[in-house]
């Protein structure tokens, strides 16, 4: 423990550059994986509010799906079940880069799916009766009565849903996904200095996270206002 | 199709093994909720505190906890305090790593709850000669569970979804005995979709219980 200090003084100047060169992939993968949820999260909403009962119930049922399953347990099946399924196909595409993003789209999607339709459903339905008889169609009427009104809602909530994919990312490590965390493991073992590199790790997703929150907080404060 | 023809041979023998794991993941859920709820009562109040030099390391707790991925925690408690002296089992660590990192989110769902309660209770309690404390064990907490019950069910769902982590670390859970099967038999699809199937079994009910309780506090309102 008091070691830190100095093992910090010795070391820091080959670890930092080093793990901060894999800060990229982790953005990357972050990145990719909150558009994709926002996508699926936005299709599974819209399916939900829809009036069709099969739609509403698959939507449901991959709702309840992708939030009641760890995300550990959705990287694991996405990463590893469908070679092994469908032997036959060619999966020289898939690696472990685009088995975490389906893996956390598909969580995120169905967290989004939630509260895009909060958010949806918390709009008086007078809004969208208003938009019908001025002769909207009803495609018309979500996408520029709807939507637009619902994104100061859903807002604070999705910025709060990135940070925790930010800090996610940090489990795909475990289907081999060379990012930040997967680096820091092996720095961490090579040189016998887990507490050193594990708590550098935590620093550096720490600046990375804590920016958001301050953006989430402000978000909140901001949007609620007036309401 | 392969995926059936497995799952009726081996399924029985897949299933009698995950299970093996089953009250580990119910243990450390259990350790860590318990260990979240009485830490992170501690925090909150603190955080809530008049004086900046308990609500100055609240505030850095919960920033801490909540701003680095859990896996990262785990790891240090794991891996980290074996330098420093302590060489914690692996069930050990993962119910101090998770229940330090549940205590944030905990801490500040008291928070809220806690601020939600109009001042005018504290203010009342205090004016009929209680103590601070008193009022708000007595008064205060009692009004806020109400409101805290939901988001403190649904935390409990998060943590036991979190426990399939705390196989990094070997704590011999649901995932851990899900992966020893995989390197034994190779047949990962038909092992981590029944994985997945135990963990729906424990967190869609509860997932239930939590709509029902927001329900009924909607109504309650």
């Amino acid at each position: 423990m008091l070691e830190l200090p100095k093992v910090y003084a010795e070391h820091i100047h080959i670890w930092l550059p080093e793990l901060l060169s894999y800060v990229e992939t982790t953005l990357r993968i972050a990145a990719v994986a909150f558009a994709l949820a926002v996508v699926i999260g936005l299709a599974a909403a819209l399916c939900r509010t829809s009036r069709s009962r099969i739609l509403k119930t698959i939507a449901a049922i991959y709702v309840e799906v992708g939030r009641g399953l760890p995300i550990v347990v959705i990287l694991y099946i996405v990463y590893f079940v469908p070679p092994q399924l469908f032997p036959g196909a060619s999966w020289g595409w898939f690696n472990a880069f685009v088995g975490s993003v389906i893996g956390l789209g598909i969580h995120g999607g169905a967290i989004l799916a939630e509260v895009f339709r909060s958010g949806i459903e918390a709009l008086h339905s007078g809004q969208r009766e208003a938009a019908l008889s001025l002769g909207m169609t009803p495609a018309k009427a979500m996408a520029y009565i709807i939507l637009p009104q619902a994104v100061r809602i859903v807002l604070p909530p999705v910025a709060n849903y990135a940070i925790g994919l930010l800090k996610d990312t940090a489990l795909c490590s475990l289907i081999g996904m060379n990012e930040l965390m997967n680096d820091a493991k092996s720095i961490a073992f090579a040189e016998y200095q887990p507490m050193a590199v594990f708590v550098l790790a935590a620093a550096i997703y720490f600046a990375m996270s804590y920016p958001l929150s301050l953006v989430a907080r402000h978000l909140e404060a901001r949007l609620s206002f007036g309401r | 199709m392969r995926f059936f023809e497995v799952l009726g041979q081996k399924g029985e023998y897949f299933l009698i093994t995950l299970l093996g794991g089953w009250p580990t993941t119910v243990k450390v859920a259990a350790g860590a909720l318990v260990f979240a709820l009485i830490f992170g009562l501690v925090i909150a109040l603190l955080r809530l505190s008049r004086w900046r030099a308990f609500r100055i390391p609240a505030i850095a707790y919960i920033e801490f906890f909540r701003g680095t991925p859990l896996l990262v925690q785990l790891f240090v408690i794991y891996f980290g305090l074996p330098d420093a002296g302590f060489e914690p089992t692996p069930l050990q660590a993962a119910i101090v790593g998770m229940g330090l990192n549940g205590s944030a989110y905990l801490a500040e769902i008291y928070r809220a709850g806690i601020e939600a309660i109009h001042r005018g209770q504290m203010e009342a309690a205090l004016s009929l000669g209680m103590t601070p404390a008193r009022a708000m064990r007595y008064i205060i907490l009692p009004q806020a569970m109400r409101t805290m019950l939901p988001p403190i069910t649904s935390f409990s769902i998060v943590m036991l979804k979190d426990t399939a982590v705390v196989s990094v670390i070997a704590a011999p859970e649901i995932m851990f005995y899900a992966r020893n099967l995989v390197t034994e038999t190779l047949q990962s699809a038909v092992i981590y979709c029944m994985a997945g199937a135990l963990y729906l079994c424990m967190t869609v009910p509860m997932a239930r219980l939590v709509a029902r309780l927001e329900r009924s506090r909607r109504a309650w309102q």
